[in-house]
């Protein structure tokens, strides 16, 4: 490795992209347009949670450069979840809402025009007869009996492998408690966050002679938005072109499959190109965020500044619909021990449902809740013990080797190294026995707590 | 459904006939920095509009120590060329500077707390507005009175507000905005106070805020509570708790009601403190 | 609706464009003469993306109606871009890595070179309020200020480093 001569590694390389950004020569999806192009404008629930009792398009029709509406009956496939890719299921989220909608701001009826103008006026001139039904916006009331039933499965949580959550089971918790010199408790509560991006989510579906469908999109995920658009227009991957991986901002705001799939049918439908763009208010108002946690910690600490044993019940707000968060709450379950050697780990991570706006990816999804959440928390039993935050962390670092709550050996550490140079950088002195820690062995470590059994994780 | 005219008068005197014709079946517009954003959205769905720019209101005119102000002036111009104080740093507050070019002093009386700067600093210059229409002629108004509740005012149907006059400033004063960012930030508060004094105490003071209430307001009690002080600290800290407490502020995603409470009268202090300094 | 024939000059050139009326200058320069580095991000005057230049003035084009440019001279990122190469406020965005994914660019350069034709030599604090009304998610702001004051140095024959 040293002896090999680097061509990249250690130099700034500019951005391959960047003559193109700077002369404004980057095509965007706004940036496309076709002759015959049409409009489509969405009819949104104006209700956190309401049955659909019917929809009138009579006065949309009569506005001038109308070309048609659309609902679920014109869908295909309505029912789907973008990660059904990777096997996660049931479908659960419809493309146009069918019976119910579950969150304010939820797609119930497309409307394509000539004129983006007219379009927004005959989008506004749908009449959707609802009747409200109660709403539950919080993720432990939305467990509690008596709370509205969002899913046809009869609970408002995602089920894995047969469980109410996602569970990690490492060590024996009970022994791990009683072994603790101290109990620290805590709760943390990561905010939902909208990405933001300066480019709306957008795309534009265009029929070819050949029968064929292209869609410019500004999605971050490709092949997941064409894969999700054949399924549910039931059409072979095939007649499906993405042309994309020009994104204005994404974020992870950018990888669900929301306007790719309508728009394409649209296109089918009308034999013309059709554009779905979200105006800067539905990109704040219905895209998905970040998802919001709330998450409690139950740690036992012994006097020398160990974690032996680590509790942790955490709910994740999914919003209306999966989206990405099941997913998201699995590296969520898996991360929260922290890069941390804990031999005795019990994690409940659930992906509950509410009335709100669907969460999904963000940076790190999962993981940077669970970041935020540790690393609060090891402050926090570093000052209840009095502690120096950088050695309470030394002491606690994975090194390689170590075995993860989740049954995986550490084969990549250098935690200890960072945090010597994190030290460095914020001159922040260490004694001589924390600097000669490493990654690699448990030399001038103090001895490691074992697991107190090694239970199979369930 | 969309804009069948946009009217661009010329002259002041075309831009009143405009509107005795056509009624308030027509959208007013000085910058558009309020309006297009909704005709953009097609919230708003004017069938006429009139646009100002071109209307001869453009101006900054110094008048005898103070200054007359178009109501289309570009607020850039009015950060540039007012002379009194106070003005550039309100307008120094408000957007960005592609925005600062567009927006009109006049436009600004119209803005929706928490936006809106100018006036804070009007109502502390003692500005009047002149409202002009075609059958009726002119009439001048007290900025404190022009205000009527949140986005209403005394602006009759057939009138246009044309002119913000700015009489010669006395005493000393001080802006201070409370927003999150320094620049191009919705306000938490704002605070505009000028203060004369005479034989070390004040004789007549101006206390205005903005953004804690439903529209920019002049605190009448915390003026009353330093009038005829010397500016002693328990003077000033006597205003400001009466500011806190006649301030009507609401909760928006920029601050809660109760913070922007709290925030009136730590800034209504430290403006104070800054002209009794 | 009756449209009607605005002219003005773009980028040097005189231009007619047929719009209908309140057509925006960020629309009809998009949509009716296919100039497109001008970006739209909000439509509603908040993010800065659609910043041009009119008679030397950074103007926000997506809420300013185009009859109002009518005689007038409107400068936007093309316009900038010189035959070969690059303009120097482009060259060093390029190098300081002042873009990431490209959507904010045109509205910071622009609004970038409407400050420095007016304050050819402005302290950080004057870039940072210049640029103020123009919102970026990607890179942040520094790399952005850093592009300015080093063509800002450049220009007073102190070429080099002096952002750091």
């Amino acid at each position: 490795m040293s002896d090999q001569a680097l061509n990249t590694v250690g130099k700034s390389e500019l951005r391959r992209d960047g003559l193109s950004h700077v002369t404004g020569k980057t095509q965007y999806v706004d940036d496309i347009q076709f002759p015959d192009m049409l409009y489509l404008k969405m009819v949104r629930s104006p209700l956190h949670h309401a049955r659909i009792l019917g929809i009138d398009f009579s006065e949309a029709e009569k506005v001038p450069g109308f070309v048609r509406a659309f609902t679920y009956k014109d869908v295909p496939k309505n029912l789907y979840t973008i990660l059904c890719l990777i096997g996660v299921g049931p479908d659960e989220e419809p493309v146009l809402a069918e019976k119910e909608v579950l969150y304010k701001g939820e797609q119930i009826a497309a409307v394509v025009a000539q004129s983006e103008e007219a379009a927004i006026e005959a989008a506004a001139r749908v009449k959707v007869d609802l009747e409200e039904l109660p709403a539950v916006f919080d993720v432990e009331e939305a467990l509690k009996p008596g709370a509205p039933i969002l899913k046809p499965w009869g609970t408002n949580y995602f089920v894995y492998e047969g469980h109410h959550c996602r569970r990690v089971r490492y060590g024996n918790i009970e022994q791990g408690f009683a072994q603790a010199d101290y109990i620290v408790e805590g709760c943390y509560e990561p905010k939902p966050i909208e990405h933001a991006p300066l480019e709306t989510t957008g795309c534009i579906a265009k029929p070819e002679a050949n029968g064929r469908i292209t869609v410019y999109t500004n999605t971050q995920a490709l092949y997941f938005s064409m894969d999700n658009t054949a399924l549910i227009l039931n059409v072979p991957f095939n007649k499906l072109h993405f042309v994309g991986g020009t994104v204005g901002g994404g974020f992870g705001g950018k990888v669900d499959v929301i306007v790719e799939p309508i728009a394409a049918l649209a296109a089918m439908h009308t034999g013309h190109p059709v554009k779905y763009l979200y105006t800067r208010e539905e990109e704040f108002h219905v895209s998905s965020t970040r998802v919001a946690y709330r998450i409690y910690f139950k740690d036992g600490v012994s006097k020398d500044g160990h974690i032996v044993a680590r509790q942790v019940t955490s709910y994740a707000d999914s919003g209306a619909y999966n989206r990405h968060t099941p997913y998201a709450v699995t590296k969520h379950a898996a991360n929260i021990s922290g890069p941390y050697d804990i031999p005795n780990v019990h994690i409940d991570a659930h992906c509950v449902y509410t009335n709100r706006v669907p969460t999904s990816a963000m940076r790190g999804f999962g993981v940077t809740s669970a970041s935020f959440a540790t690393e609060l928390q090891i402050d926090k039993i570093a000052r209840k013990l009095g502690m120096d935050p950088f050695e309470i962390r030394l002491i606690n670092a994975y090194r390689n080797g170590d075995m993860r709550p989740y049954q995986k050996v550490v084969g990549d550490a250098t935690l200890v190294e960072v945090i010597q140079a994190a030290a460095g950088m914020a001159h922040h002195p260490l004694s001589e026995r924390f600097q000669a820690m490493n990654s690699w062995d448990r030399a001038n470590s103090p001895a490691r707590p074992e697991p107190v059994s090694a239970e199979k994780r369930s | 459904m969309t804009t069948q005219a946009y009217f661009r008068p010329r002259s002041l005197a075309e831009a009143l006939g405009l509107l005795d014709e056509h009624g308030p079946a027509m959208l007013v517009m000085a910058g558009g920095t309020l309006a297009m954003p909704l005709i953009n959205k097609g919230v708003s769905r004017p069938e006429k509009v009139m646009g100002l720019r071109q209307a001869g209101l453009d101006y900054v005119r110094p008048v005898d120590g103070g200054v007359y102000i178009g109501a289309a002036a570009p607020l850039s111009r009015v950060r540039a060329e007012s002379g009194v104080p106070l003005l550039a740093e309100a307008v120094k507050n408000v957007a960005g500077w592609a925005v600062q070019n567009i927006a009109t002093a006049g436009g600004n009386l119209f803005a929706p707390p928490p936006a809106g700067d100018l006036a804070v600093a009007l109502l502390a210059l003692d500005a009047q507005v002149k409202l002009a229409s075609l059958k009726r002629g002119e009439r001048l108004v007290p900025l404190a009175e022009f205000f009527t509740g949140f986005l209403t005012n005394c602006l009759d149907p057939d009138e246009l507000l044309v002119e913000i006059q700015v009489p010669k400033p006395a005493g000393k004063s001080v802006l201070l905005k409370y927003g999150r960012l320094y620049t191009n930030t919705p306000a938490i508060v704002s605070v505009a106070v000028r203060v004369v004094t005479e034989n070390g105490r004040a004789k007549d003071v101006r206390i205005a805020l903005s953004a804690v209430g439903p529209h920019p307001f002049r605190a009448r009690q915390a003026e009353a509570a330093l009038t005829g002080s010397s500016l002693d600290s328990s003077a000033i800290a006597a205003a400001a708790s009466a500011a806190a407490a006649e301030c009507e502020p609401h909760t928006d995603p920029i601050a809660s009601a109760e913070y922007r409470r709290r925030m009136t009268g730590v800034f209504v202090q430290r403006a104070l403190a800054q002209v009794a300094a | 609706m009756a449209s009607k024939i605005v002219t003005f000059t773009l980028n040097g050139r005189e231009t007619e464009v047929m719009v209908k009326p309140l057509t925006t200058l960020a629309k009809a320069l998009r949509e009716k003469l296919g100039f497109t580095a001008t970006k739209c991000g909000c439509y509603e005057g908040n993010c800065g993306s659609c910043t041009v230049i009119v008679n030397g003035e950074p103007v926000l084009s997506c809420i300013l109606p185009v009859e109002e440019v009518e005689g007038q001279n409107v400068l936007t990122l093309e316009g900038i871009t010189p035959a070969e190469g690059l303009h120097p406020l482009q060259q060093a965005f390029h190098e300081n890595f002042a873009i990431q994914c490209g959507f904010c660019s045109p509205g910071m350069l622009m609004v970038s070179k409407a400050l420095l034709d007016k304050n050819p030599h402005p302290t950080q604090a004057e870039v940072a309020e210049a640029i103020s009304g123009n919102l970026c998610r990607c890179t942040g702001y520094d790399p952005i200020i850093a592009a300015v004051l080093q063509v800002a140095a450049g220009s007073n024959g102190n070429q080099g480093g002096s952002h750091e």
